[in-house]
């Protein structure tokens, strides 16, 4: 029953922050960027500027609306490339073990050992600031999980009757790999994804607030909420606006995969049945 | 009603500053508890290795210079000295030294300590900041090459009294009241621990440093100026966060704090906070330099298009907060050479869009504007001015950058536009040698300036020996260059200190609002810490 | 387990020498150089005289091998180097800096674990239950806010509003002026530390040997603290291991915000200044300290779950 809770409250709230991005052209008011106009700066919120207006007299609705894309780009590719990397590198050294294992392994430790913050830091020094930056940045620091979850899965798949029947009929190793191991292991690997997309959202605010976030003009809800740390006082629904915007996407996404887990993980499936 | 309002918060402000002016009977005792806002830690404590106006901060406690700077009259005093002679030839200055000075260790100053400080600054080895002035002196070079064991320059007469020859004939209190030239004690500075024992000629001995955190100094009892410092120790808390000061400020946990624009806005606003603002016209040009070797910036109509283009006011006014004056050229209104006639370049596009079809760019062009997220002078004025310039038919690429990067790439030329907030006084004419066609871009001719006549006028400026006549050529200099445009003049920074009400004696520093003489702060009994 | 404990302390090492190794190849392609971080502020500029001697003097104009192979003779004689910016061996900073972190960080973790082990537990006791839904949505909305936002909002309130505690620094390093960093940083390891807590306990109220334990006739309350306790402890305590790291790792952002001297706030500096020696130890550090508590962890583990064996 909370399983549904969960998963309709974090779906629906998902979905309306998906569609905003989508239809952020549509929905908007002004252009994000150019509709500048300095006349305009710190208008609370009224019929005309729903969330008010930024120090640039930029419409915060419309900034809102089109930081949706790039935060959920940065959100969801930057996790597309976590799982990737992390289930290629699980999957292939639970699979194969030997020498390559270890070496998955010792890279493993080596990125849970860096704090995934620091790492993107550094990352984010050296490539100076923008979208691409960003998403390696992300994208490149936080697998282990997901490498760790893909490796164990494997291993304790690989003895199991099917694979070793896939094994007899000739099947290439990636070809079993791909087809016989990794949609049984896919269920978990969902649910840190859903989890790291939050993660990584979190993470484009807090390289904002250190000044390593994405290249502005563009609106980033990080970059927004950390430019507007200052008018917190004077005119706090700068800050508030994009604030809640990434409240509602990480609190949808973490509900969403809560409710995935029970779902999707084989263990909590085994404990409903 | 919400004229009314503004016009008293005004007056308020005005108040506020004259009453800071007045003098009242200073009260002894105390804590002042400053803060340092450039980041959220000193370098260390051997001021010699650092040329941040962070830095200076808690130099101005510790140590002194020859030379200080008399922020209410806006010139140099001498500090350490009481009297100088010149010759003739204006390059022998005779220094009649304090024979009252004493390092905090209880030690006498003497002219071997400021010998032996500034042979120690010219070390070869080393990379010390105040190079760059000590080089003023006859036989500095010489030291640095490893040529020479001393300055020959430097002349002791006897303890008190120094001789110094120059190779240049300008004046050496812009060079020697620099915190980087600090005098240090000859002998105690040569141990191990000294970077984190400093021993310095300041107000304030130091007492406790926690380094990221804070620096706490007490009062020095053989400092120099009678019945001086007033208060019984100082507080410098490092709080780089803008955000966070200002909660501290309002919760009265800290007595001073520099603001930002968003701040000075709420501030001016409200009845209490308004009376204790400090407002200064610093020595800091905001500009957008423009580099040459980008084609369509060689083109001086282009670069005046711009300065056309942009709404300067409308950006100082509302992003601002009026928390800057328009800039009119390159010297700031602080200097001495500053021409009240030069007007700003007027708001007008059609004009840009005339000089740009003129010039061949009819429909604009694209360019790469390299700047910091600093909110006064980085990515947030960029953002404003996209639009203004999108109007004239000019895109503009932002490539966002750390301060670091950003003077890497300023001092290389690898740049077409920046935006930077460059120093520009106290000294008029070193300022305007910047524009010499034969200072080299890494050390500040960063739009590679050339122009015949404004060398001619400089070579003039050098020497002549009238004080007006310089002030005339270098008058005449500004005015070039703000017709050739070398950058998009900006602002000048109005820096503005709050302070709380039982703060007294703070000076309007140009130089850097930040950096105070402690002796002349005083905390009456109404500061929480005024035991 | 000595030699489990030995054979993880050897682990540590090639893991400690790749992070090295991957800092140095990063930092030698960093754009900007710590002399030209002299002049970010525009305050004064350096000549080029003085920067190049700097360059010189720091070893920067060497060739990338020759700067190579001088820092790992350095790390080879567990030398860190010398800090560009204050001139002290990066050993002395660091030992400075160390204490208010780890002391910062051990507040964060123990308001956590005090919170949201007990929430998790109560919450899982009666799963669905008005607690448990209650509890999970205060959980998951810690997760869900920026730190930097959070520690704002606390300072507003706490600080500005209500007056009961200082908006920032260290003070002197007591109680009072660790609260609000402390809760800045532990919020969010607490809200996963519940959820955590929570899943733990109810796979286990589930799995077979429990249900085994309630039909030889164990009472209720026995089978709680018999059985729960003990195997959902093994999962808390390595949840507990892994949250140390991104809570140091999160301390960069709370540490600046709050003006704390600690690491984080060390490490952000050193990067924007480029004082690479200090880059190097600060993350070194972090490194090792993170490998050392999962090493404490899991010898934790095995005292509490005997069936753990040291692989």
């Amino acid at each position: 029953m909370k399983v549904r809770t969960n998963l309709l409250i974090g779906g629906t709230l998902f979905a309306l922050v998906v569609a905003a991005g989508v239809l952020a052209p549509w929905l908007a008011h002004t252009d994000p960027i150019m509709d500048a106009n300095l006349m305009n700066a710190e208008l609370p919120p009224d019929h005309e500027f729903w969330f008010g207006t930024d120090g640039q007299g930029r419409d915060i609705y419309s900034r809102v609306l089109h930081g949706a894309r790039i935060s959920l780009t940065v959100g969801i590719v930057s996790q597309l490339i976590n799982s990737v990397i992390g289930v290629c590198l699980g999957l292939s050294a639970g699979y194969w073990g030997g020498w390559w294992d270890d070496v998955v392994n010792g890279l493993t430790n080596l990125m849970l050992a860096v704090p995934s913050l620091v790492f993107a830091l550094a990352i984010m020094a050296i490539l100076s600031p923008g979208l691409t930056s960003l998403l390696i940045a992300l994208g490149l620091t936080n697998w282990s999980y997901t490498c760790r979850l893909s490796r164990a899965s494997t291993l304790s798949l690989k003895s199991l009757g099917y694979v070793q029947a896939a094994k007899m009929l000739g099947y290439g190793d990636v070809r079993i790999m791909a087809t016989q191991i990794l949609p049984n292991i896919l269920g978990p690997i969902i649910v840190i994804g859903t989890l790291g997309m939050g993660g990584a959202v979190l993470a484009e605010a807090s390289l904002s607030f250190l000044g390593l976030g994405i290249r502005p003009p563009s609106p980033s809800w990080g970059s927004m909420l950390s430019d507007a740390r200052d008018q917190i006082t004077t005119a706090p629904w700068i800050s508030i606006f994009p604030g809640l915007a990434i409240f509602t996407t990480v609190l949808g996404l973490n509900l969403l995969g809560d409710g995935l887990r029970d779902i999707l993980d084989p263990q909590s499936r085994a404990r409903r049945a | 009603m919400f004229g009314k309002f503004m016009t008293t918060a005004g007056l308020a402000v005005f108040l506020a500053v004259s009453a800071q002016a007045q003098t009242e009977t200073p009260r002894n005792g105390g804590t002042i508890r400053f803060t340092a806002p450039y980041g959220s830690s000193f370098a260390n404590l051997d001021i010699l290795t650092s040329n941040r106006a962070q830095d200076e901060i808690y130099a101005k406690a510790l140590h002194r210079s020859l030379y200080n700077w008399d922020a209410v009259n806006k010139k140099l005093v001498l500090e350490l000295a009481t009297s100088v002679s010149v010759s003739d030839d204006g390059l022998t200055y005779t220094y009649k030294l304090r024979n009252d000075a004493y390092f905090h260790n209880g030690q006498k100053m003497t002219a071997d300590d400021i010998i032996w400080t500034y042979n120690h600054i010219m070390d070869g080895a080393k990379a010390y900041p105040g190079a760059r002035f000590i080089r003023l002196i006859k036989g500095a070079v010489e030291v640095e090459k490893g040529q020479a064991k001393e300055i020959s320059g430097l002349k002791k007469i006897d303890d008190f009294t120094l001789q110094m020859t120059l190779t240049e004939r300008v004046e050496p209190g812009y060079y020697f009241f620099a915190a980087t030239t600090s005098i240090y004690p000859a002998s105690e500075a040569v141990k191990a621990d000294f970077a984190s024992h400093p021993i310095g000629l300041g107000p304030y001995k130091l007492a406790e440093y926690v380094p990221g955190s804070r620096l706490v100094a007490e009062r020095w009892d053989k400092f120099y100026q009678p019945g001086k410092p007033h208060a019984d120790r100082v507080v410098i808390s490092l709080m780089g966060e803008a955000s966070a000061r200002d909660v501290a400020f309002r919760n009265k946990e800290i007595d001073v704090s520099i603001l930002e624009p968003a701040q000075y806005v709420a501030y001016k606003a409200d009845p209490v906070l308004s009376k204790g603002l400090l407002e200064v016209a610093e020595f800091y040009t905001r500009v957008m330099g423009l580099n040459p070797t980008f084609k369509p910036f060689a083109d001086k109509r282009v670069r005046q298009a711009i300065n056309y283009a942009i709404d300067t006011d409308l950006i100082i006014k509302r992003l601002i907060k009026d928390k800057a004056y328009p800039a009119t050229s390159w010297l700031p209104t602080s200097s001495a050479a500053y021409d009240p006639a030069l007007k700003p370049y007027p708001y007008d596009p059609e004009k840009a869009k005339k000089l740009l079809t003129e010039a061949g760019y009819p429909d604009g062009f694209e360019f790469e504007w390299t700047a910091t997220s600093n909110a006064s002078w980085g990515v947030p004025i960029v953002e404003a001015t996209i639009p203004m310039l999108a109007k004239v038919g000019i895109k503009v690429k932002i490539k966002p950058v750390e301060g670091t990067v950003l003077s890497e790439v300023v001092r290389k030329g690898d740049y077409q536009a920046f935006l930077w907030s460059l120093q520009t006084g106290p000294d008029p004419l070193s300022t305007l040698k910047c524009f010499s066609s034969a200072t080299p871009q890494s050390a500040c001719n960063y739009m590679l300036y050339k122009n015949q006549q404004v060398d001619a006028l400089l070579d003039e400026a050098v020497a002549t020996r009238d004080p007006a006549k310089q002030i005339d050529a270098l008058k005449k200099v500004d005015a070039i260059i703000y017709d050739d445009a070398p950058v998009w003049f900006f602002n000048y920074n109005k820096a503005v200190l709050a302070y709380q009400p039982w703060i007294h004696g703070l000076q309007p520093n140009a130089n850097e609002l930040a950096v105070q003489n402690y002796e002349d702060i005083w905390v009456d009994a109404s500061s929480p810490v005024a035991k | 387990m000595l030699p489990f404990v030995v054979k993880r302390l050897l682990q540590t090492a090639p893991i400690l020498l790749a992070v090295a190794l991957l800092i140095f190849v990063l930092f030698s392609v960093i754009p900007g150089t710590f002399a030209s971080s002299m002049s970010d502020d525009g305050h004064s500029v350096l000549d080029t005289q003085v920067m190049e001697r700097m360059n010189h003097e720091l070893g920067l104009d060497d060739p990338v091998q020759v700067r190579f192979a001088k820092y790992v003779g350095q790390l080879a004689r567990l030398d860190l180097g010398t800090s560009f910016r204050s001139r002290q061996p990066v050993a002395t900073v660091l030992a400075e800096r160390m204490w208010p972190t780890l002391k910062l960080a051990f507040t964060a973790m123990v308001f956590a674990i005090l919170l949201g082990v007990p929430l998790g537990f109560l919450a899982a006791l009666k799963p669905g239950s008005l607690l448990d839904t209650a509890s999970m949505v205060l959980a998951i909305s810690g997760l869900s806010l920026p730190q930097f936002w959070l520690g704002l909002l606390l300072m507003y309130l706490f600080a500005l509003s209500l007056g009961w505690l200082p908006s920032f620094g260290y003070g002197d390093g007591g109680f009072r002026n660790l609260v609000l960093p402390s809760v800045a940083l532990g919020v969010a390891p607490m809200a996963l530390l519940a959820r955590t807590t929570r899943a733990a306990v109810l796979e286990i109220m589930n799995a077979d040997f429990v249900r085994t334990a309630r039909s030889k006739g164990m009472s209720e309350g026995r089978v709680v603290r018999w059985h729960l306790t003990r195997n959902a402890l093994v999962i808390v305590l390595t949840t507990i291991g892994l949250q140390f790291g991104s809570v140091i790792g999160q301390a960069v952002v709370v540490e600046k915000l709050f003006s704390w001297p600690g690491l984080g706030s060390l490490l952000v500096d050193s990067v924007s200044l480029r004082d690479i020696p200090v880059v190097q130890g600060c993350i070194l550090f972090i490194v090792l300290f993170f490998l050392l508590i999962n090493m404490l962890v899991d010898v934790l583990c095995a005292v509490i779950d005997p069936r753990i064996k040291y692989s």
